[in-house]
């Protein structure tokens, strides 16, 4: 405490840089200064060493309790298992959707690609798009409905008397694989009172192997001139919804038509 | 002459500051005087600059319609300006103007390159400026702390590299062989900065992080910068200024180092608290709340050496604004811990999290922990700067009670008001709109909070202000708050 | 503490491992997500945004909406985020893969916005109507850009997802919307509305006095055939919607209010926030609108406005594309696809009463005994 240096000399003499720029002339705030810090060693108290363990010990435990098992799934702190179907398909979730009947999984096509247009109601938007639902498009032979998906349909076009014309259709080909366009085109063919016959992927890709050179977007005098015919290969027209194991079945080699 | 340029021999090891040590002293004081002072005018002028969007801020909360028409005045705007005023204008600034003398001083030795400091603080200026203009021109990057524009964000980064280069400079110079704990807090935050800095630019902006995790890395940011920038610069300031003051050593070497590490082990995992509940892995969140029990450690640790070293001498608070001040941030650091963990446990934080606790949890580090362990400091180091002392014991007294109570009020109101907020928030047959009525008298009484600090800040402007302009009264004795009785005076400030 | 050398490799090996941990590691365990796909790689979620959203995005980060509004749901067992109708199952980050940035929030001085697209009126998901209405005074005019983000996009595939909800009716969104938004106009059918009505004043209970209670609202937005094609089961667009005439759907001098949560109902209360709720402590963002006057015939963006914020006669407020691009960010904001991972939060502590599960019984129910 009485640590103060008593210099009556310099006392009362520097206080201000601004009036003497001597530095040596030691300001009295310096002077009166105590030294720089130093420190003591005073060991520690047991009761401190008392504050670390308990929060070792709730810290350690919070963490065990609420670690979510640590993975990256775990967001419910409580480490309920993660889910056991993988959120990119894994093979769980294969297992599931393989048991899906094309129906199923065309509907599922659909509702990611087509009912943006067509709604889920197939009704389509008057003016714009086109039904689905009884049109003579989706309901009648399967080669024409397949020229539409994959190559897609451009300019005016009359669909259950209605004329229609402003929407471009894109082509799916590159998009959509055999497999979900054959789905899709089942499930359409056979939703909302349609019931035509079911696809199979390999007609689609028979008829995608045809189609290959067609550069662009069919239009309505295109698809007319095209025989209103099933694809070859197929089940039965009017056919229900196949069963999966018929739906895989594979069909005849395609036979291109001239 | 030596390497320290001063010419004089090694300073005696009595007690006492001998004529040597104080001579010393006086050289490496006059050395700091520009880049010290340069740092701090800067930081004042941005405080009130702050302060003022803040009451901007305050009052459009429950005035929405408050010139909301201007663009650059929209609350969504001004509200990230003031912050990002606050913690890089005002309180970076600051601390680095602390740090720069407080380093001086404990290296013994002269500053060095003070064109290094002179330009770091010209481009930081620079920065801060640029990116409030952003910020206030609709260029804001909504990462909260991160605000500010590349362009800002970049400027910044180079005027911290010059003066973080000085701060390694000046380590190669240093005399003796011990290194102070304050130093260690220094040296640290020196450090920690760029990292945390870079990181948080890099894998938010150059290579971001997918998704979520960008709120993970802001957080983190947020809270490491809150913990290992500004806490560690406000920790050591306050290991120098408590002994120091009071002339004592520190209670404890042991209590110290352990204090130290731990602290930049355990808060540097905080930061996810902030999530609780939010789409990230559990392990994340809870890592962050475990850390904050384990933070802790380092809280009880530096409280208990701060108090034991404070132990007998805490009359001396009556008198010197250094160790009022100072005392007080110390305190609010325990308090700020505190809260911070009790918030944070995920049954407390279903109620507060997106409340405004999580702003009162802010004020309370950056303002009552942080700021008033600066304002102490400058009461300290400014009068060693100018050469006069503080002219009106009145004014820092006023700034005192002003800031404490304001910010003690804020802190109330936010919390009490955000955990009404939370309560009704968790009842959802109240409609949404009567969480914001509940918390909007909260919000008018942290306004009336505001004002006490707005005028806590254009007090000490003033007084700061008189003592740049060598205003300051010419005296031998220090500007105590309160008359000094006569065996009182040891209270060397 | 002596030597330099201890000193320095401590402060760098505690921050390395704080960044190790906190930043580095989940980047590693969970930086890399996909989007979540059936077997057949269809039912994509979440799906890249374009165009207007980032842009959108780049409006609501400039004018700090995140400082009061999250962009995140809780789940069930930790707060009463899904019971309030915000989502109906805790975001996860498979929600946020194609954000940047990422506005989770830290303040609810408003609503919660992670789903604030999934509210809007199927009328306003649908591009249908957008299309097919004449441009004169439909309401939906103003907000094509809005309504329909998915050209941005390209593909076809890229389509909203409030679009793709649509068709997909489940009770718990449906359900929902007139507890959260305290208008039936976002009721799928009116047996909904109606049974929801009284469990939905609680949550209007803030419009100003003189606002019909929800249920008649339903009468007067009957003969709107925007309001009725809205009304159709499954939220599809009726055939008839195509075919509306020009002429403000709403009765302006009654309530003056687009369809909640649609994008005409976000520009008036981006406009004017205290319009449409007395009680909202929302800033005005008039910034974001254009007063002009009208050149030939009233732009079919103007805003419907009514009482003091409408413009004097012969001028019309418009937004700017700033405004627009915010608006159609806000309606992309849909979490109500599910999610595996999420699923599993939902059921996990007794507490919970798995609204992610089963949303109907709890929508039409819980609030209905309150008050």
């Amino acid at each position: 405490m009485n640590e103060e240096p008593k210099e009556p000399a310099r006392v009362g003499q520097g206080m201000d840089y601004g009036e003497q720029a001597d530095v040596q002339q030691v300001h009295a705030a310096v002077q009166r200064e105590k030294r720089e810090p130093r420190v003591g060693a005073e060991p520690l108290s047991i009761w401190l060493i008392a504050i670390y363990g308990l929060a070792i010990f709730f810290g350690g435990a919070y963490l065990g309790r609420y670690s979510g098992n640590f993975s990256s799934g775990g967001l419910d702190p409580m480490g309920a298992p993660p889910p056991a179907k993988k959120a990119v398909a894994g093979p769980a979730g294969g297992e599931q959707a393989a048991e899906l009947s094309p129906h199923d999984r065309g509907k599922k096509v659909f509702s990611a690609n087509c009912q943006t247009c067509h709604q889920a109601n197939g009704q389509g938007v008057p003016g714009q798009y086109p039904p689905l639902a009884g049109s003579e498009f989706t309901t009648g032979g399967s080669r024409r409905m397949g020229m539409i998906v994959l190559k897609g349909l451009q300019g005016p076009v009359k669909v259950k008397g209605q004329q229609y014309g402003t929407a471009v259709m894109q082509p799916w080909d590159k998009t959509l694989t055999d497999k979900q366009i054959a789905d899709v085109m089942t499930y359409e063919r056979s939703e909302w009172g349609n019931s035509a016959s079911p696809l199979t992927p390999e007609q689609i890709a028979a008829l995608r192997k045809e189609l290959a050179n067609h550069p662009e977007s069919f239009t309505e005098h295109d698809i007319l001139a095209a025989p209103d015919e099933d694809l070859s290969g197929g089940a039965p027209a009017g056919g229900a919804p196949a069963k999966p194991g018929e739906a895989s079945k594979p069909g005849e080699p395609p036979k291109p038509h001239g | 002459m030596n390497a320290t340029g001063i010419p004089l021999k090694e300073p005696s090891v009595s007690a006492a500051a001998g004529a040597t040590e104080q001579l010393e002293r006086a050289y490496i004081d006059a050395s700091t005087r520009v880049p010290v002072l340069m740092f701090y005018t800067s930081a004042m002028a941005w405080l009130i600059l702050g302060t003022l969007l803040a009451g901007f801020v305050s009052f459009k909360l429950h005035e929405p319609d408050l010139l909301s028409n201007i663009s650059f005045l929209t609350w969504g705007r001004v509200r990230p300006a003031h912050m990002n005023v606050m913690v890089y204008g005002w309180a970076s600034m600051a601390g680095i103007g602390t740090a720069i003398w407080l380093m001086a001083r404990l290296c013994r030795t002269v500053l060095r390159y003070p064109l290094l400091l002179l330009a770091g603080a010209c481009f930081w200026n620079l920065g801060v400026l640029l990116g409030v203009c952003g910020i206030l021109l609709g260029d804001s990057t909504g990462y909260q702390w991160l605000e500010f524009p590349g362009y800002a964000a970049i400027i910044l980064f180079v005027a911290y590299t010059l003066v973080v280069s000085w701060a390694v400079l000046m380590f190669r110079y240093r005399r003796g062989e011990q290194i102070y704990i304050t130093q260690w807090y220094l040296l640290g935050a020196f450090l920690w900065f760029p990292w945390l800095y870079a990181a948080g630019q890099l894998m938010l902006f150059v290579v971001p992080v997918q998704g979520v995790l960008q709120s993970a890395v802001g957080w983190w940011y947020a809270n490491n910068l809150l913990f290992l920038w500004f806490g560690a610069i406000a920790l050591g300031t306050a290991y120098y200024m408590i002994p120091k003051v009071i002339g004592r050593p520190v209670y404890s070497y042991h209590l110290a180092t352990i204090g130290f590490w731990t602290y930049a082990l355990f808060s540097s995992w905080t930061g996810m608290q902030r999530l609780v509940d939010g789409p990230f892995p559990a392990w994340m969140i809870t890592a962050s709340i475990a850390a904050m029990i384990l933070a802790m450690i380092p809280v009880a640790t530096v409280g208990l050496n701060h108090h034991m070293t404070m132990q007998g001498y805490f009359p001396l608070m009556r008198y010197s604004p250094t160790l009022r001040f100072t005392v007080f941030g110390a305190m609010s650091y325990t308090v700020f811990s505190v809260v911070g963990l009790l918030i944070s446990l995920r049954s407390v934080a279903g109620y507060v999290n997106f409340t405004q606790t999580s702003i009162a949890y802010s004020h309370l580090g950056l303002y009552a922990f942080f700021t008033m362990v600066i304002f102490g400091a400058m009461y300290y180091i400014v009068p060693r700067l100018v050469g006069r002392e503080w002219r009106y014991a009145s004014l820092i007294k006023l700034h005192f009670w002003a800031s404490a109570y304001g910010i003690g009020l804020m802190t109330l109101m936010l919390l009490a008001g955000g955990f009404l907020q939370g309560a009704d928030m968790e009842n959802p047959t109240l409609p949404f709109s009567e969480t914001v009525e509940t918390v909007l008298p909260y919000l008018r009484g942290r306004s009336l909070a505001g004002i006490l600090l707005t005028a806590a800040h254009f007090i000490f402007a003033y007084h700061f202000g008189l003592m740049l302009l060598g205003l300051g009264r010419t005296s031998t004795v220090p500007t105590f708050l309160n008359p000094v009785e006569a065996e009182e005076t040891s209270g060397g400030h | 503490m002596k030597g330099l050398a201890p000193l320095f490799l401590g402060i760098f090996g505690t921050f390395a491992f704080s960044w190790v941990g906190l930043t580095v590691l989940p980047n590693w365990q969970m930086g890399h997500l996909n989007p979540q796909s059936d077997e057949e790689g269809t039912d994509i979620y979440p799906q890249p945004q374009s165009g207007m959203f980032e842009r959108g995005a780049r409006v609501y980060a400039a004018n700090g909406c995140i400082y009061c509004h999250s962009q995140q749901v809780r789940p069930a067992y930790a707060a009463a985020d899904i019971e309030r109708k915000w989502g109906d199952r805790r975001s996860a980050p498979r929600d946020y893969i194609f954000e940047r940035p990422v506005f989770l929030g830290k303040m609810r001085m408003g609503q919660d916005l992670a789903n604030i697209g999934a509210h809007a009126s199927a009328e306003q998901a649908s591009p249908a109507p957008t299309g097919a209405a004449p441009p004169g005074g439909s309401p939906s005019g103003g907000t094509s850009p809005a309504a329909s983000p998915a050209p941005q996009g390209g593909a076809p595939a890229a389509a909203s997802p409030a679009a793709k909800q649509s068709p997909n009716p489940s009770p718990a969104t449906q359900g929902a919307s007139p507890g959260l938004a305290g208008s039936p106009a976002t009721a799928s059918s009116p047996a909904t509305a109606a049974a929801a009505s009284p469990g939905a004043s609680p949550g209007s209970s803030s419009p100003p006095a003189g606002a019909p209670p929800p249920g008649p609202k339903t009468g007067l937005a009957s003969p709107s055939p925007a309001a009725a094609a809205n009304a159709t089961p499954g939220g599809v667009t009726a055939p008839s919607s195509g075919s509306q005439t020009a002429g403000p759907p709403w009765p302006i001098q009654t309530i003056g209010e687009p369809p909640m949560y649609s994008a005409a109902w976000h520009h008036v209360h981006l406009y004017s926030p205290r319009s449409i709720n007395f009680d909202s402590n929302m800033p005005a963002y008039r910034f974001l609108y254009k007063k002009r006057r009208i050149s030939d015939a009233r732009s079919a963006e103007a805003l419907q406005l009514t009482g003091s914020d409408a413009p004097p006669e012969g001028w019309e407020v418009v937004p700017t594309y700033d405004a627009k691009c915010l608006v159609a960010y806000m309606m992309a904001l849909n979490q109500s696809h599910p999610l595996s991972e999420a699923r599993s939060a939902g059921g996990a502590p007794p507490a919970a009463a798995s609204p992610a599960v089963s949303p109907g019984p709890s929508a039409a129910g819980s609030p209905a005994p309150a008050k």
